[in-house]
């Protein structure tokens, strides 16, 4: 399986690319969708009776409804198109505000990125809401109880895989307590969605974030999906034109769905990129992506498990787990590993992913991550994991 | 595999200043919240210096050599020691990405004795990074 030549990238440069979770490269379907845009339909959507701006709406409008058949959303108008999942939760959190009062519970897990922490945290200064965690075990694993979960409990915002260890927790008992209890669910699809398909249908969900820069699609254009009653009973996020239904001098009134929450000019190009993307995934198919990422994460798990000086942090099996490993290598500190790595053209990321929550919990500064996507090969990590053998040796 | 200059790596792993204990009269600590590399730097101006931490080969050797940057400074001529200084005390190039290891001794060192009078601490954007 040949992948790599469907991404321009890896034929400009020498570059071994293996920080697809910070962001994935990009294949020439969407750089000339993106370039096809701008290129012949050019113009505002929405606005103005012209044959032009007809041509741009039409196509930002299919990317909507593509995006909302992807993930099994029933209706287009629950698509909202944001920056990235950091902005889509943070519009939950603000037009959600005046429903929460002093001493309602959000509940978060450890897992949590910092886009899924901050915005919860923003939301509990201004409401005096309480913030609780899930905790997890020393592989990382949620150790959900049902007791977590009570009658003061307004919402749970959870990942649906964590960017530094691999984890996918279950969600499902979660959800069931959760809806048992009247709370709402968010879930971070960030990671996983580009691994594993999402059905907001089967999932039972009540919002479902992720950005479109992880799934092969641009940067700039991220998705929050919600469920039509829920998104209709909200607070307007951002102010301005677009969103507006009537605008007079004291007041206004807010469009109607998706409109109330894309205020402005949004980003056609990315939006359309981002389609492009999407059908990039349904040509290959999940099930041809899901067995070919396992095959090459249980590569890497078995070389770096062969290495005694590398110690794996997280799961070290491959069950319910994404593609990436996060790792340490005595007497090595991360940015040294990936200093040593990039001298090879070697791309990983080292730090603490935006889960200082999660590294606090293991005292850890930060770790190595690799993380693997369709274009990667055998070869890569190959070529990687003879650089920390150099490394190590440089070091001891 | 040479990752860093020999001297960067002679630093890294035998460190002269390293947890150096004595009484000092100025101590601080500063972290790069980005990677997670903390140092506290103490120093007696003109008598002892010494630095305890973690952090990558760039931060630990950066923090050993201002050891013997400012051994016959005083304070006034530890708060002017610049960027340029830093980097070139290191001998090597050191890239945006790397710039806030080099410098994060540095920022500790004259905090330290900012804090001490009173004035308005350093921040990265007075190192231009
Ligand atoms: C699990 C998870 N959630 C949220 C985010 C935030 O994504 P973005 O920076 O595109 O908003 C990331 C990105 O690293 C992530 O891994």
């Amino acid at each position: 399986m040949d992948f790599k030549k469907d991404f321009p990238i890896f034929g400009k440069r020498d570059l071994v690319y293996l920080d697809s979770a910070a962001t994935a490269q990009k294949p020439q379907a969407v750089l000339d969708a993106i370039t096809e845009y701008y290129t012949h339909f050019n113009s505002n959507i929405h606005r103005g009776p012209n044959f032009l701006s007809e041509e741009a709406t039409v196509a930002y409008e299919d990317a909507r409804r593509v995006t909302a058949d992807f993930i099994h959303a029933e209706n287009k108008h629950e698509i909202i198109f944001t920056r990235n999942t950091t902005e889509s939760i943070n519009l939950v959190a603000r037009s959600l505000e005046s429903q929460f009062q002093k001493g309602d519970e959000i509940l978060l897990s450890k897992l949590e990125h910092h886009s899924n922490i901050v915005p919860w945290l923003q939301l509990s200064e201004k409401t005096g809401v309480n913030i609780k965690y899930i905790p997890i075990d020393s592989e990382g694993r949620l150790e959900f109880a049902e007791e977590l979960i009570n009658e003061k409990t307004r919402l749970v915002a959870i990942t649906a895989m964590n960017n530094s260890l691999a984890v996918m927790p279950e969600l499902e008992p979660i959800i069931k307590v959760a809806h048992s209890k009247n709370a709402l669910v968010l879930v971070d699809v960030a990671q996983s969605i580009v691994h594993q398909e999402v059905d907001v249908q089967k999932l039972g969900v009540d919002f479902i974030v992720f950005s479109g820069h992880k799934i092969y699609g641009p940067t700039g254009i991220g998705v929050l999906w919600g469920r039509t009653e829920l998104l209709e009973q909200m607070e307007p996020f951002l102010g301005g034109g677009s969103m507006i239904n009537e605008v007079f001098e004291d007041h206004f009134t807010p469009a109607g769905l998706p409109e109330k929450f894309e205020a402005g000019t949004p980003n056609i190009a990315g939006a359309i990129g981002l389609k492009a993307a999407l059908q990039y995934v349904l040509d290959i198919g999940y099930s041809k992506i899901h067995k070919y990422e396992k095959e090459l994460t249980e590569y890497l798990l078995g070389k770096l498990t062969s290495m005694p000086y590398v110690e794996i942090i997280g799961p070290k099996d491959l069950k319910n787990r994404g593609s990436l490993v996060s790792f340490g290598i005595e007497g090595v500190h991360p940015h040294d590993i990936a200093e040593g790595l990039s001298q090879q053209n070697i791309v990983i990321r080292a730090g603490h992913h935006c889960n200082q929550v999660l590294m606090d919990h293991y005292g850890l500064p930060g770790t190595a991550r690799i993380s693997l996507a369709l274009y990667n090969t055998e070869e890569d990590i190959d070529k990687a994991v003879k650089t920390l053998e150099e490394t190590h040796k440089y070091f001891n | 595999m040479d990752i860093y200059a020999q001297n960067i790596l002679d630093r890294y792993k035998e460190p002269h200043y390293k947890d150096k204990e004595f009484s000092a009269e100025i101590t601080h600590k500063e972290a790069n919240h980005s990677c997670g590399d903390v140092i506290e730097t103490s120093i007696t101006p003109k008598e002892a210096y010494g630095f305890s931490g973690q952090g990558c080969a760039i931060s630990m050797a950066s923090a050993d050599m201002l050891g013997d940057l400012t051994e016959d400074m005083d304070e006034n001529e530890i708060l002017k020691i610049a960027k340029a200084d830093v980097f070139e005390m290191l001998g090597i190039d050191i890239s945006l990405r790397r710039s806030k290891c080099a410098l994060l001794a540095l920022l500790a060192l004259q905090n330290g004795i900012l804090e001490k009078r009173g004035e308005k601490l350093k921040t990265w954007t007075d190192y231009h990074i």
